[in-house]
């Protein structure tokens, strides 16, 4: 391998950067030792077809996928992660398609269970959705730069998001199962303790809730849903898979009482329900019920049947992340609308 | 001279498109409601018009499940099989 | 997009209906395709607020664009 050039790589990150090819911050050029490495690391052919990336439906090989993962500035042994994420999002159900064509503003969360969090480092505690960790901001980051460069989501292009939110950057966490109360986003969904998985979520900015003075599920439980209630439209409804992040002072409010996973989602599906007179659209803020479903009713502005916020409890998604010290929690809104996207796990294979 | 590999991968073939008929008269129009708010509105006036202004031999109308994926594999298959023309809509 | 250049693909002459905010995305999007050629009817923005009585008029205003899109 040659020396190092700085102003060779300089040259290479403003010609990336003039191709349309990075997310608007310098890339790590991608050299092919570079990209090599990382190909090696992850025990993978080159070659190999990991999925086709809506809308354009570029084939993303392990080496276009490392190719990315390098400009991203990912260590090598980040690549396993970054093929499974990259092999959910363009999962049928995710609709990566929509996701990124939408005039909305989603963006792939990652959210990483399992072993590989303390093996890579991937920040699961205080600041979970901030920046300062490599593992976080750089597999955010890589799976943003497939989504452009394999997907063609090149913003103001086909991607269309009105507004999009800086998730779109990177956007990567690890749940904090050390300090849970409950299994695991991924064991609630079937994978082993032992086992190490991607869930991506198209998601929103994440919202904060502020509790600190709750002491017990009665207090804190009511916030959570006055917060979860104006998602998107406060008479938006019929949500689908939507992430409650509780900080690990809130679980441990929940846990201490008794309370499972089960209980919260039960008790937020029964609570954000309103009759069909409240969600008329056009009077108190434009957005209600769409024109199909209140033909189902003779009389709309008297009729007394509950539609609920979210589908079912089962769309209400639960974790726990961020610092040990603090009673804020966040919802991070999916993009469900018309039926859109869903939450899907892969296994990280290493 | 250092190597920078390409992130990238071109999916374009070139494509060619239909040739049109000379008019509507006598040929299968499928109107294509790609499942957006509105769309409805637009196709049911233009399916009026069309009853108006030409002599089509038939009017079909299709429906998208969703606006946010391409028309399953089975629907569009189904149209390619039915239609001499096609007009969809409507994005926004 | 995808399914018009399917369409056209498949000989079948496609008018497309969007609005005119979305004229570069379908642009970017049929060139990505490799469809080149591909061309749209186009219709003002915005169409969400609109009443039913509003969206019909465009397809008035929008009806001879339509059947020269798929005529010769």
């Amino acid at each position: 391998m040659s020396p190092a050039d700085p102003e060779l790589d300089a040259d290479a990150i403003e010609s990336l950067f003039n191709r349309g090819v990075t997310d608007g911050l310098p890339v790590v050029p991608p050299t092919r030792p570079l990209v090599e490495r990382a190909i090696a690391a992850s025990g993978r052919d080159a070659g190999e077809l990991i999925a086709l990336v809506p809308p354009n439906y570029g084939r993303a090989t392990v080496e276009k996928i490392a190719v990315n993962a390098v400009m991203a500035g990912c260590r090598p042994e980040y690549l396993p992660v970054v093929l499974a994420a990259v092999e959910a999002m363009c999962d049928e159900a995710f609709d990566l398609h929509g996701v990124s064509a939408t005039t909305n503003a989603p963006a792939p969360l990652v959210i990483v269970n399992g072993p590989i969090r303390a093996e890579l480092e991937i920040n699961s505690g205080a600041g979970v959705f901030g920046p300062g960790w490599r593992a976080n901001a750089t597999i955010g980051r890589a799976v943003r730069l497939v989504c452009v460069n394999l997907g063609g989501a090149r913003p103001g292009d086909v991607s269309m998001s009105t507004l999009a939110h800086p998730g779109r950057y990177a956007y990567c966490i690890g749940e904090h199962e050390e300090a849970s109360p409950w299994e695991s986003l991924a064991v609630e969904h079937g994978f082993g303790p032992e086992q190490s998985t991607v869930a991506l979520l198209a998601a929103d900015a994440p919202l904060g809730v502020y509790a600190q003075r709750s002491r017990t599920p009665e207090d804190l439980m009511p916030t959570l849903a006055a917060s979860m209630a104006v998602i998107s439209h406060h008479r938006m409804t019929h949500w689908g898979d939507t992430l409650l992040v509780l900080s690990p002072e809130h679980a441990k409010i929940l846990g201490d009482a008794g309370w499972k996973k089960g209980d919260v989602r039960r008790w937020l599906h029964e609570r954000l329900q309103w009759p069909v007179r409240e969600l008329l659209p056009g009077r108190d803020g434009g957005e209600g019920l769409p024109e199909h479903v209140l033909a189902k009713y003779r009389d709309p502005g008297r009729e007394t049947t509950l539609i609920p916020k979210f589908r079912s409890p089962e769309h209400i998604k639960v974790v726990v992340a961020g610092g040990t010290a603090g009673r804020f929690s966040a919802i991070v809104p999916g993009w469900t609308f018309s039926k859109g996207s869903n939450l899907v796990f892969r296994r990280i294979h290493r | 001279m250092t190597e920078y590999l390409d992130p990238t991968d071109s999916v374009a073939v070139p494509r060619k498109t239909a040739s049109r008929p000379m008019s509507l008269d006598g040929k299968v129009i499928t109107l294509l409601d790609i499942s957006k708010a509105q769309g409805n509105h637009l196709l049911d006036r233009l399916e009026e018009l069309l009853r108006e202004r030409a002599t089509p031999k038939a009017i079909i109308r299709k429906k998208k499940p969703t606006f946010a994926r391409p028309a399953p594999d089975a629907l569009r298959k189904e149209i390619v099989g039915a239609t001499d023309v096609l007009v969809e809509g409507l994005a926004d | 997009m995808h399914d018009g250049v399917f369409f056209e693909d498949n000989g079948i002459p496609v008018a497309t209906v969007i609005s005119s905010e979305f004229v570069r995305a379908a642009r970017a999007q049929a060139d990505a395709l490799g469809a080149a050629d591909y061309r749209t009817v186009v219709v003002a923005h915005p169409i969400q607020p609109l009443t039913r009585e509003e969206v019909r008029a465009l397809a008035d205003r929008a009806f001879d664009d339509i059947v020269r899109r798929i005529t010769a």
